[in-house]
């Protein structure tokens, strides 16, 4: 899958997992922060999406400490599971 | 010491958002069971941003919640005490499908996190910011009556000035197919409205979520004078039952005379229903009674509805048509008897005044 097609389906898996109803897949900036002062999400988000990568990605991220990184914005986390994925 | 009930939320198969009216029109949904008819949007009561995660129920607590307080011209109440039979069935039924499809390796945290008995409680809480008592009740038929002895006990205790106290379940269609088989409910959908009129096995299951605002002394907002309550679990006869209404009433001098109303949670099930014609027919004969689940359906508690419906008659000084079941509407209302049980194991008495 290519970046571009993965972020696509981030947005769209991140709005229903989230239950972001106000938030429309092309109002997230791939490049933009997600949590903060971007989409604002916090903590219990977090763990959601944690979960969200290891059922949909099969990438299991063992210290939540990773995910200041990983989760900086959708881009970041499209390219981090291009790589696990390629890795596993 | 006195108890008020001076301030109302309610949440209901009917259309009980709006206090500023009283009969609204009566619902049918010819249903299974009866759901909630949800406010036009809850953004006027929370947050989008945590609104987003709450489940109907925990929306359905809040609103209410705070449409109680807001009625009563209150803040920051002295306690917050929930009643519930089943909690947040719709979050525990998701995180535990969620585990099941996945062999048990995840968990939804936010499901997982909502599904306790106490969310409502506490969420309410923290969106008013309310340090003070907060606790829930969870013993099925007597949870939302667990809750208001607690609340009395606290005010008459000077503990507390007031307290917030709601009676709260849903339902949802796995918990309807669960329970069916332990046939308690009807098997055909069915007219809500007609339900005391076709009495047979089984009945119509429910949901709701009432909120009062009880407080210490009489206000502009007061409905009604809650006198006091009982509760009998598993009498072996109805003389029990009798017995507590009669300490009740003496308790508070009163006698079955002066009963004005009986509301009854009759349900439309014929062996429960004849628990209430036995204990109406010995001790209140001539009395009018009235009924209140072919409104709300049967949930654990259920009673808060009960309780919500005889505070409004007193208030308004009104019977719904829809809800007399024998006699006929006496012309003043000064003293109301609500008389539930849940499956014949748990009753409960409530006396309400007029102030």
């Amino acid at each position: 899958m290519e970046e571009n097609e993965l972020i696509d389906k981030l947005r769209k898996e991140i709005i229903q997992q989230l239950n972001l109803e106000d938030v429309k897949p092309e109002d997230i900036d791939p490049d933009s922060a997600l949590f903060g002062e971007g989409l604002g999400l916090d903590s219990i988000d977090a763990l959601e999406i944690i979960v969200l990568l290891e059922k949909n990605y099969g990438i299991k991220i063992e210290d939540p400490k990773q995910g200041k990184t990983i989760f900086a914005s959708i881009r970041i986390l499209a390219k981090y599971i291009l790589a696990n994925q390629k890795a596993q | 010491m006195s108890t008020y009930i001076s301030g109302i939320g309610c949440i209901s198969p009917q259309k009980t958002i709006d206090n500023s009216v009283f009969p609204a029109e009566a619902v049918n949904q010819n249903a299974l069971f009866l759901q909630c008819i949800q406010p036009e949007s809850y953004r006027d009561y929370i947050n989008p941003i945590l609104s987003r995660r709450l489940s109907k129920i925990i929306k359905m607590g809040i609103t209410s919640a705070l449409i109680s307080i807001k009625d009563a011209g209150i803040s920051n109440p002295g306690a917050i005490i929930t009643g519930t039979g089943l909690g947040c069935v719709e979050d525990t039924e998701k995180f535990l499908m969620t585990m099941l499809d996945n062999n048990e390796t995840l968990m939804n945290p936010t499901n997982f996190m909502q599904s306790t008995y106490n969310t409502i409680s506490s969420q309410i809480a923290i969106i008013l910011k309310c340090f003070n008592y907060n606790s829930t009740y969870v013993h099925r038929g007597f949870s939302f009556e667990s809750a208001l002895t607690d609340a009395i006990d606290l005010m008459q205790s000077t503990v507390a000035e007031s307290a917030l106290v709601g009676g709260i379940d849903e339902i949802t269609e796995n918990h309807f197919n669960v329970t069916s088989l332990l046939g308690h409910w009807r098997t055909k959908p069915q007219n809500n409205l007609e339900l005391f009129e076709h009495k047979q096995k089984g009945t119509l299951p429910g949901e709701g979520s009432v909120f009062f605002t009880l407080t210490r002394n009489k206000q502009a907002s007061t409905y009604c004078e809650l006198k006091g309550i009982k509760t009998v679990y598993k009498p072996a006869t109805m003389d029990v039952v009798a017995g507590s209404i009669c300490a009740l009433l003496a308790e508070n001098k009163l006698t079955a005379h002066n009963i004005d109303l009986i509301i009854t949670g009759m349900n439309g099930d014929q062996q429960g229903d004849a628990v209430y014609d036995e204990i109406c027919q010995t001790m209140f004969d001539t009395k009018a009674v009235a009924g209140f689940k072919n409104l709300c359906g049967e949930y654990h508690t259920a009673s808060a509805f009960g309780l919500w419906l005889a505070a409004n008659i007193l208030k308004w000084q009104e019977v719904p048509k829809i809800s007399i079941y024998k006699g006929f509407r006496p012309n003043t209302i000064q003293n109301i008897l609500l008389h539930n049980h849940v499956e014949g194991k748990q009753h409960s008495i409530m006396l309400l005044s007029k102030v």
